[in-house]
């Protein structure tokens, strides 16, 4: 939340964030390579920058496969959220950890005087038209290029300046760099090495991922289906108690978008789910000092009308509610941004 | 999310995930022989 320009808005739990992930990297990358060069001491420079290419590509993988994952497990699992507040900093160190492995795999052509093969390997159009013989390094450029988009327009500046659906549309992108990844993997270095922990690890980053998705997209259908619309459009939400004190029920509206329908004690408000700052799921965050609080970064929103507290100048739609026959039920047609609808019910 | 991010993702992701574990398991499939011939040369420039 900001109601002015900084670069980086940094505090303690960002600080801490990135601490914890420089650490988690170096110390993957340093133990991969020490035990890779005590095993099997490289044998001249090509190998020992081979180490390196293998480290640093190893380690991309499994920061792919953890950010993709860490969407699924923060809504299947609120102990997760911490490691949603900052994944656009694990986004943009990912994106280093993987230009470092492209480059160490430029110097390892270079250090033999071999830049034209690989040259002749990208540009030669005919292996185009295999598929065990395909340029799977052409695969990492391009892996590598998204990540480059994505991490160069990860700043707040370029959100606001896309708007949030823009910005999340683009950045959706990232599981065809993950798809791209895997492929480049599996007819690359899969296809030379016959260690058994490469085709192990793909398949089990690559499950980890799918079997979240589809765990937390099944949850989030059920919770859809269970909604339902009375005979003057109106949604039936449920008993005031169903709804959890200082959180909410998110309920769908048919062809409309997700709302959040909070209970602060004997305040009850509807807001739209979409947090004005990144679109994340206000309705999975609590209501704190007074304000419904976004899960992913603190956005935070009065319940009355959806307006962030002055200075800031974020607004959220609103929707009518009301309690009928002992049932919450909410108007699925949208207020103006800021429009006060919550009620006090007895 | 919005809803017509939904469903994009709802769309897109499932034949994503099924292009791309065709793709590994062809390519596993697929993979040589550990015992086949050297590549040519060009080839052999494989990190």
């Amino acid at each position: 939340m900001s109601a002015g320009f900084r670069a980086v808005q940094w505090n303690r739990a960002k600080l801490v964030y990135d601490g914890v992930l420089l650490a988690g990297v170096t110390l993957y990358i340093g133990t991969y390579i020490l035990l890779s060069v005590w095993l099997d001491p490289p044998k001249d420079e090509p190998a020992a920058i081979d180490v390196r290419i293998r480290s640093f590509g190893t380690c991309a993988f499994f920061m792919l496969t953890i950010i993709l994952s860490i969407g699924p497990l923060a809504r299947l699992d609120r102990r997760f959220l911490p490691l949603l507040y900052n994944r656009r900093h694990f986004g943009v160190l990912t994106f280093f950890v993987a230009l470092l492995h492209a480059s160490f795999m430029i110097e390892w052509f270079a250090v033999q005087n071999a830049l034209p093969s690989l040259y002749d390997e990208l540009t030669k159009v005919s292996d185009y038209g295999k598929f065990i013989g395909f340029p799977f390094k052409a695969l990492g450029l391009l892996a590598l290029l998204i990540l480059f988009v994505m991490a160069a327009t990860s700043h707040d500046f370029w959100l606001a300046f896309l708007t949030p659906p823009v910005w999340k549309s683009l950045h959706m992108a990232l599981y065809v760099a993950y798809g791209l990844v895997v492929m480049h993997v599996a007819l690359g270095v899969m296809q030379y090495d016959r260690n058994p922990v490469i085709p192990v690890m793909l398949a089990g980053g690559f499950l980890c991922v799918t079997v979240l998705h589809l765990i937390a997209g099944w949850r989030e259908r059920t919770g859809d289906l269970r909604d339902r619309l009375s005979d003057d459009g109106w949604f039936s939400v449920g008993a005031p108690l169903s709804i959890p004190d200082k959180a909410a029920r998110i309920v769908a509206a048919p062809g409309g978008e997700r709302i959040a329908v909070f209970r602060d004690g004997a305040r009850i408000g509807a807001l739209s789910n979409l947090c004005a700052h990144q679109n994340g799921p206000i309705g999975e965050g609590r209501i704190i000092d007074g304000c419904v609080t976004c899960p992913w970064h603190g956005y935070q929103y009065r319940l009355e009308d959806g307006c962030a507290p002055a200075p800031f100048t974020e607004k959220l739609a609103t929707y009518r509610v009301r309690v009928a026959r002992g049932l919450v039920e909410v108007d699925p047609r949208p207020l103006a941004p800021g429009t006060p609808a919550a009620i006090r019910y007895e | 999310m919005r809803r017509a991010h939904r469903a994009v993702h709802r769309a897109l992701w499932p034949i994503l995930a099924f292009a791309i574990a065709l793709g590994f398991v062809m390519a596993l499939m697929l993979r040589p022989p550990p015992d086949a011939e050297a590549p040519p040369p060009a080839k052999e420039l494989m990190p």
